[in-house]
């Protein structure tokens, strides 16, 4: 798995590539929770490069998405693949998650100020 | 028993009628894979590809079994008397137990595939789950006849009556879990390989059967997705959840298509391979190392 990150304004663009699962969804947690201690609290995570998500990588993601909230913030998923979306659908995600077609309205969603 | 990766891996085969032989091309690609198994769970039609796996029938067995065994003449025998109590319930007395069609066939089917074998006599530990009737408890077989807990296992609502076993009786497993994770989890399971299926959903509701058939498949997915979210989110290690995606539509009893069902479920475990082949891999090396 590979992890770029970029800002755009307040909000961090997280670019993922790969698999999120229980062999790498470390080192993403570990990443993404330096970014909110050090006052981003508005994540975006890309997905369209996002190819598999395992059980031990949604319980990462749902630890960032609190970590988030707890800071006052958000985190976002954008441009999520058929068969992943399918896992978020069936794990409960999409009815706590806001999910956007591309990282452009993902981002545009927290300067239209639904950012928390 | 643990398998070669020194991890404890389940199989849970959620309920799906006819949809459940998808669990035979897992387990040919489990197999091929040389992936042990150490304990399967199974839950209605699930709990007889289930038995089979874990009594060590090999799929192609399984699958001959399953089309003599599933088919529409199951529901083919009327119980007129079940019918008249479910209309007249005060004056004839229903003994809760409504139920529209014989289970006779089912049983005689259930005997010829399994004979007198105890789910303790199976190769691989196995549990069956059925709901309490009473209570709406999920209820948890892990002894006594196969038969018998299958049968429990089946009783599907308004078709089959409820099933008396050890004093309860009980109704379909999907009643409690469409996908009982859990019973792997309580068992010590690291690894669970998870195959479960959505109720498809009625194209008209105009008669009382399909209006029925739809407001219980709206409950049982919304309980299958509200178990799995849970189950997901509170195990220590990792769910593997395999959903086949059927393109043609499978009902209740389209054992025909029992072959394309097979092939629909071996396509979704390869997707799932690669992540689990390189997570026994590392566990292997760690218990090596």
């Amino acid at each position: 798995m590979e992890v770029s990150l970029t800002d755009v304004g307040d909000v961090t663009v997280t670019t993922v590539v790969g698999s999120i699962d229980g062999l790498t969804a470390g080192g993403l947690q570990d990443t993404l929770e330096a970014r909110i201690h050090a006052g981003r609290n508005q994540l975006v995570v890309d997905f369209a490069a996002v190819d598999y998500t395992s059980s031990a990588g949604l319980r990462t993601l749902l630890a960032v998405m609190k970590e988030t909230r707890r800071a006052g913030g958000d985190f976002r998923l954008a441009a999520v693949r058929p068969d992943v979306h399918r896992v978020l659908e069936l794990s409960g995600f999409t009815s706590i998650l806001k999910l956007f077609a591309g990282t452009d309205e993902a981002v545009a969603s927290f300067q239209a100020g639904s950012g928390r | 028993m643990t398998t070669r990766h020194g991890k404890k891996v389940a199989l849970v085969l959620g309920s799906g009628s006819v949809k459940c032989a998808a669990a035979l091309g897992l387990q040919n690609v489990l197999q091929r894979e040389g992936i042990g198994i150490d304990l399967v769970v199974g839950c209605s039609a699930g709990s007889i590809y289930a038995a089979m796996i874990a009594a060590g029938h090999d799929p192609a067995s399984t699958a001959d079994t399953a089309r003599r065994l599933w088919t529409r003449e199951l529901t083919s025998q009327r119980d007129h008397l079940a019918m008249l109590r479910a209309l007249l319930g005060r004056l004839l007395g229903s003994g809760g137990t409504f139920g529209m069609r014989k289970d006779g066939l089912i049983l005689d089917r259930l005997r010829v595939a399994f004979g007198d074998l105890a789910i303790e006599e199976t190769r691989i530990p196995l549990f069956i789950t059925a709901t309490d009737l009473a209570n709406g408890e999920q209820v948890i077989l892990s002894s006594g006849r196969v038969v018998d807990a299958i049968r429990a296992s089946i009783s599907i609502p308004y078709i089959f009556k409820p099933f008396k076993h050890g004093g309860r009786l009980l109704i379909d497993g999907f009643m409690s879990d469409p996908l009982p994770i859990n019973v792997a989890m309580e068992e010590g399971a690291d690894v669970i390989i998870a195959i479960g299926f959505e109720s498809d959903h009625q194209k008209r509701f105009n008669t009382l059967g399909a209006y029925s058939a739809q407001l219980t498949a709206i409950m049982a997915n919304n309980l299958l997705k509200a178990r799995f979210a849970f189950h997901n989110l509170t195990h220590h290690s990792e769910v593997i959840l395999i959903v086949p995606e059927f393109e043609q539509r499978v009902r209740l009893f389209d054992t025909e298509k029992i072959d394309y069902v097979i092939e629909v479920g071996a396509r979704a475990a390869e997707k799932q391979l690669p992540y689990l082949r390189r997570l026994l891999e590392l566990e292997a090396a760690e218990v090596g190392g």
